[in-house]
C-alpha cells in the first residue's frame, strides 16, 4: 500500500475576521487571516489599541466576531462546546487574577471544573518542582496567592494555565506591568515552554522582546488586520 | 371588649410628627432624605387609600377577576419598584423577573389560602389579597436586593469571572459564588425575621389580628403560615430569577457579556 504524505491542518486558522464592539460602528479587524502550526511562536505586535488582546479573545471565544471564523484542528470553535474549548486553549490575562487562598489552591482550582476533571491533579511534589521551574522556589504552595508580587503572579497564572495541558496557550501582554527582572523571567519560561515542551503559543505585546533561545514568527496588527513578513 | 377602635383624620394627621421627626433628622444631618421622605410619606397615604377603597369594593362586590386583577396591579407595581432599585441597563431582566413574580407569587397565594387556610372559592379577597399582598412586598425586597448584589457582583469580579473560563469553566462555575452570594442577600432578611419574630417584634399582620380582636392564639397561627411562606416564596422566586438572569449574562459561547 503506497503511504501519500497527508495536507498538515493547521492548529489554528483564521479565516476572514471581522470584529466590533457592540453599539460601535467602526471595525477592529475585517477580513483577518491567519494560521499557525502546532508547535509554533507567534508573536503579535501592536500599538496599544490595536486589538491584539481583543484577537486572542476572539480566538478563545470570550469575544464573538461579527464576521468570519476560527477554526481549531480543523472544526469551528463555534461548533465545540466553550468548556471544552477552552480547557484546550488557555488563556492568560494582561493582569493576572488570582483567587482568595493559597498558592496550591489558586493552581488546583482549575480541576474542579467538569471538563478538567478527568485530567490528573498533580501532587505537591509535582508542584513545587514546577514551581522551581517558573522561577519560583522561594514560593512555598501554602503561602498566600494574594501576598505574591505582580510578576510572580503572573508566572503562577501561566503556569496554572500550563497544568491543564492546552494545546495552544495565549499571553495577553504577559510582561506589560512587570519590571526588567520578572519580564526576563517571564520571557525564559515561554521559550522553554516552546523549545522544551513543544507548546503552541501566541503572544501579543506591545514593547520590545528579543528571543535568545527561540525564533518567534512576528506579525504586527494594524489598520485593522495583521501584517507578516515573510 | 372586642371592637377595634377607630382613628379620626384628626389623629390620623397627628401621627404625622414621626415625619417631621424624620423630617428634622435628615435636615439637621444633612442626609439628603427630604425629598424622599416627602414622597413616601405622600404614596403612604395615597396608595392605602386608594387600596382601602378598592377593598371595600371588591368585599362589597366579591369577584375572582376583581381579585387577579388587583394582584396583577400588585405584581406590576413591584415591578416598577424593583426596576427603580436595580439600574441595569444592558442585561433584559425585567420580563423574565416580572413573569416569575407574577407565576410564584401566585402559586403561593393560591396554595396558602386555598389549601393550607382551605379558604372556598380560593380567590376570596379578604384573604387572598392580603397573603398575596404579603409575598410580593417580601419577595419584591429580596429580589431587588438580589439582583441588585448579583449585576454589581459581575461587573466587579470580571476579569475573575474570566479567569475562570478561560480556565475552563461553564458559565455556571465561573459565576457560582456571585450567584450564591446575590441569592443568600436576598434572604436574609427573610430568615432573621423568622429569627427574631415574637421577640424581637410582632409582625404587622398578627398585630392587626389583635387589634381587631382575634384570639392571640388564632393570630400566631396565622403569622405562622405566613411567615414560613414568606421564607419559601422569596428563595424559589430568587433562585429562579437569578437563574434566568445569570444565563443572560453570559452569550452563546459562555462569554461574559456584562461589561465594566
Amino acid at each position: 500500500m503506497e503511504c501519500k504524505d497527508l495536507p498538515t491542518v493547521p492548529l489554528l486558522e483564521i479565516r476572514k475576521l471581522s470584529f466590533s464592539y457592540e453599539g460601535s460602528a467602526s471595525l477592529i479587524f475585517e477580513g483577518l487571516d491567519l494560521s499557525v502550526s502546532a508547535g509554533e511562536f507567534f508573536l503579535v505586535k501592536g500599538a496599544s489599541g490595536s486589538g491584539k488582546s481583543t484577537l486572542l479573545r476572539l480566538i478563545c471565544r470570550l469575544n464573538q466576531p461579527v464576521a468570519g471564523s476560527v477554526l481549531f484542528q480543523g472544526g469551528d470553535i463555534a461548533a465545540i462546546a466553550p468548556a471544552k474549548l477552552r480547557s484546550r486553549i488557555s488563556y492568560v490575562a494582561q493582569i493576572p487574577q488570582m483567587i482568595e487562598g493559597s498558592v496550591e489552591e489558586n493552581l488546583l482550582f482549575p480541576f474542579s471544573f467538569a471538563v478538567n476533571a478527568s485530567k490528573l491533579r498533580p501532587d505537591r511534589e509535582k508542584l513545587k518542582e514546577m514551581l522551581k521551574a517558573f522561577y519560583l522556589s522561594e514560593v512555598s504552595p501554602d503561602h498566600s496567592a494574594m501576598k505574591l508580587s505582580t510578576g510572580q503572579k503572573q508566572r503562577l497564572a501561566i503556569m496554572r494555565a500550563i497544568l491543564q495541558e492546552p494545546l495552544l496557550l495565549l499571553l495577553d501582554e504577559p510582561t506589560s506591568s512587570l519590571d526588567p527582572e520578572s519580564a526576563a523571567m517571564v520571557f525564559s519560561i515561554m521559550e522553554q515552554l516552546n523549545l522544551e515542551q513543544q507548546k503552541t503559543l501566541i503572544t501579543v505585546m506591545h514593547g520590545d522582546y528579543n528571543p535568545e533561545k527561540v525564533l518567534p514568527r512576528t506579525c504586527i496588527l494594524s489598520n485593522r488586520t495583521l501584517h507578516c513578513s515573510s | 371588649m372586642n371592637r377595634i377602635i377607630d382613628i379620626s383624620t384628626g389623629q390620623l394627621m397627628l401621627a404625622l410628627v414621626f415625619i417631621l421627626a424624620a423630617q428634622a433628622s435628615s435636615f439637621i444631618y444633612h442626609l439628603g432624605l427630604n425629598r424622599d421622605i416627602t414622597i413616601g410619606t405622600l404614596r403612604t397615604f395615597s396608595q392605602l387609600f386608594l387600596m382601602g377603597y378598592a377593598l371595600t369594593f371588591i368585599l362589597k362586590t366579591p369577584s375572582p377577576w376583581l381579585t387577579i386583577s388587583i394582584f396583577l396591579v400588585m405584581v406590576v407595581s413591584a415591578m416598577f419598584i424593583i426596576r427603580e432599585r436595580v439600574k441595569e441597563k444592558q442585561i433584559a431582566y425585567i420580563i423574565p423577573t416580572f413573569l416569575t413574580m407574577l407565576i410564584s407569587y401566585f402559586a403561593t397565594a393560591l396554595f396558602v389560602s386555598g389549601l393550607i387556610i382551605g379558604i372556598t372559592p380560593w380567590w376570596e379577597p379578604r384573604y387572598f389579597i392580603p397573603a398575596g399582598g404579603m409575598v410580593i412586598g417580601n419577595s419584591m425586597s429580596a429580589l431587588a436586593i438580589a439582583l441588585e448584589r448579583f449585576f454589581r457582583d459581575m461587573r466587579q469580579k470580571k476579569e475573575l469571572v474570566e479567569m475562570k473560563l478561560s480556565l475552563g469553566a461553564d458559565y455556571r462555575e465561573a459565576s457560582d459564588d456571585i450567584f450564591r452570594n446575590a441569592v443568600s442577600a436576598g434572604m436574609i432578611p427573610s430568615i432573621n425575621a423568622m429569627m427574631g419574630v415574637g421577640l424581637v417584634f410582632i409582625p404587622g399582620m398578627m398585630s392587626g389580628q389583635i387589634l381587631a380582636g382575634t384570639d392571640p392564639l388564632i393570630a400566631i397561627r396565622y403569622q405562622i403560615i405566613i411567615m414560613l411562606m414568606l421564607v419559601g416564596s422569596t428563595a424559589v422566586s430568587s433562585v429562579i430569577v437569578m437563574l434566568i438572569i445569570r444565563r443572560r449574562c453570559f452569550g452563546g459561547g459562555d462569554e461574559l457579556l456584562v461589561s465594566s
